[in-house]
């Protein structure tokens, strides 16, 4: 597979004082699934930002097919059209993602502004609505849907530019089961049609479940480990030791014990 | 199982803090005004979205019924005469009829309205006072006239036919004016009424703000009423006032830091779906046979009013 990311060497802090990345080399190949764990502060955002060239590093280099992503090279309108059409961005609040007007605005803002005839921007929305489901949402303002609608139609508005690479950031947030379990399987599917998935979660059922190649970010914002999931999954003692999985209190009967755990994945009694 | 919760909580504060819950009733003020501004924003708003049925003045285009609107205004304001004025109100009424409207929650906020603006406000203007002319019902008789800074105060203060009158028509246009306004409000939802001014060649850049803002007061009234029980749930006992305005002004802050941190990510979101700056935004539907025909309508009646 063809490399379409890759980090080198890259530091990132807020203000140039509170660090949120350090050192980060990371190689992304085409149509990989491809995974970011971390506790909360760990700069897992940031690293998302980065990749979709909100934010641009202190220090180190970010390419995109091989191309450097700076502020210049974005400023060229070529160049940044195209990495804008070639990488979506699914934030962790849909509430922030969705500004327009109805859910169809929505859907047709991004081929819009990528200067995507009417025609075929309308033809790609009414498809996504009814992919998703959510034809009924149709004329809707999005400050009327509920959380899971709200993120239904935000990764709708992303999949209407039709994007190589899909950033997604907690997928699994405040999401109901029926709707987690949507979610789970539309990576799936968009990774099998040849999208490259990347996201960043703390669910570590979500990382069994697509069987990603995964990056552990530590409290210390370094990438510490990457390899397969199974591999990182099986190491108890490092995800331990990353804060990863907890100690996990609860009842069986009367009795009231304690082991590690992270949902399902590590409940051994 | 080892437990380490602190000592303090495994006792109950039954009785320790009696007397203290007596007086709860510091921010009722700020509980009234706050919930009831949230509520009413939310309700006027919800009901708005909500008026997507399918009814003859619903289904008229978005930007026809802007442009009815701004000719209505102009011949509610060039007509002078009380009875063309009861005209224009009672064809209004109609397409509230044809709108399918409740009529008594509409003409509720419609008259809440016009009886501030267009009765407490003028209503002076029917006194002798303001309006001269023959007196028809006498209020007050002092010994003789007099002057009080710029104004002259005749002998006997009373109504007048003519102030009467004057204030009638007053009265009259508010109610038309409003009631238009609230018929295309209350039969339009926001986005499509926003949409609407395309039709006047606002920049699409324009109306994503306008949009934005909307959202923003949506969302800010939700957060304000969530954080204002979340404050009120945790106090007890009586409050100073100064404390409460302490209080306030950090609740105030961080939904203004709230505000800021969203707002970035939406721009980052918009950035990130290639805005580069110029927003382009789809028109709504094209205006078709049915609108042109109730936009004939309104122009035909407005101008037999006028010339009547």
């Amino acid at each position: 597979m063809d490399e379409i990311i890759s980090l080198k060497h890259v530091n990132y802090s807020y203000f140039g004082k509170i660090p949120a990345l350090s050192d980060i080399n990371l190689s992304i190949k085409k149509g990989e699934m491809f995974c970011i764990i971390g506790q909360n502060g760990s700069g897992k955002s940031t690293l998302l930002h980065i990749l979709n060239g909100l934010i641009f590093p202190d220090s180190g280099e970010t390419l995109f097919n091989g191309t450097p992503v700076t502020e210049k090279s974005m400023r060229d309108t070529n160049f940044g059209s195209q990495f804008r059409q070639k990488i979506g961005y699914i934030f962790q609040n849909p509430d922030v993602q969705l500004f327009c007007p109805t859910v169809f605005d929505e859907l047709l803002f991004a081929p819009l502004q990528l200067n995507l005839p009417l025609e075929t921007a309308r033809e790609r929305a009414e498809q996504t609505l009814l992919f998703l489901d959510i034809g009924y949402l149709k004329e809707r303002p999005v400050y009327l849907l509920s959380g899971g609608e709200k993120k239904k139609v935000a990764i709708a508005s992303i999949l209407t530019m039709n994007p190589e690479v899909l950033l997604v950031d907690e997928p699994l947030a405040n999401l109901d089961p029926k709707t987690q379990t949507f979610f789970t399987g539309l990576l799936l599917e968009l990774n099998r049609a040849g999208k490259t998935i990347i996201f960043t979660t703390h669910h570590l059922d979500l990382v069994d479940h697509l069987q990603p190649r995964v990056a552990v970010l530590s409290e210390e914002h370094t990438l510490r480990k990457t390899g397969t999931a199974s591999g990182i999954l099986n190491d108890e003692e490092f995800l331990i030791s990353m804060n990863l999985i907890h100690e996990h209190v609860h009842k069986h009967g009367e009795e009231v014990h304690k082991h590690y755990h992270s949902h399902y994945v590590f409940h051994k009694h | 199982m080892e437990n380490n919760l602190p000592a303090y909580l495994r006792q109950s504060e039954g009785g320790q803090q009696e007397g203290r819950h007596a007086k709860r009733g510091q921010l009722s003020f700020l509980n009234k005004s706050i919930v009831n501004a949230a509520v009413t924003m939310k309700s006027i708003y919800l009901q708005a979205e909500n008026s997507g049925r399918q009814n003859f003045f619903q289904r008229i285009h978005p930007g026809v019924k802007l442009l009815s609107l701004i000719y209505f205004e102009i011949v509610i304001s060039f007509v002078h005469r009380p009875i063309a004025q009861m005209l224009i109100t009672s064809f209004i009424f109609l397409l509230f009829l044809a709108a399918g409207l409740s009529l008594f929650l509409v003409y509720r906020r419609i008259l809440f309205l016009v009886f501030i603006f267009g009765f407490l406000i003028i209503w002076p203007a029917s006194l002798n006072m303001i309006t001269p002319g023959k007196i028809i019902f006498n209020l007050i008789c002092f010994s003789k006239p007099s002057q009080f800074w710029i104004y002259h105060i005749p002998q006997c203060i009373g109504f007048t036919a003519e102030g009467l009158q004057v204030v009638w028509l007053l009265f009259l246009r508010v109610l038309n004016s409003v009631s238009f306004a609230m018929l295309v409000v209350f039969t339009t939802s926001f986005p499509a009424f926003v949409k609407s001014f395309k039709i006047i060649g606002l920049p699409d850049t324009f109306l994503m703000i306008i949009t934005l803002g909307y959202k923003y007061i949506f969302i800010l009234s939700r957060t304000i009423e969530e954080a204002f029980f979340a404050l009120k749930s945790r106090l007890i006992g009586n409050i100073r006032n100064n404390t409460i305005r302490k209080l306030m002004g950090g609740l105030i802050f961080n939904i203004f830091k709230k505000s800021m941190t969203n707002y970035e990510n939406t721009w980052y979101a918009m950035v990130s779906r290639g805005y580069q700056g110029k927003i382009i935004l789809h028109s709504p539907k094209q205006v078709d046979s049915t609108d042109l025909f109730a936009f004939i309508v309104i122009v035909a009646f407005g101008i037999g009013i006028l010339f009547m």
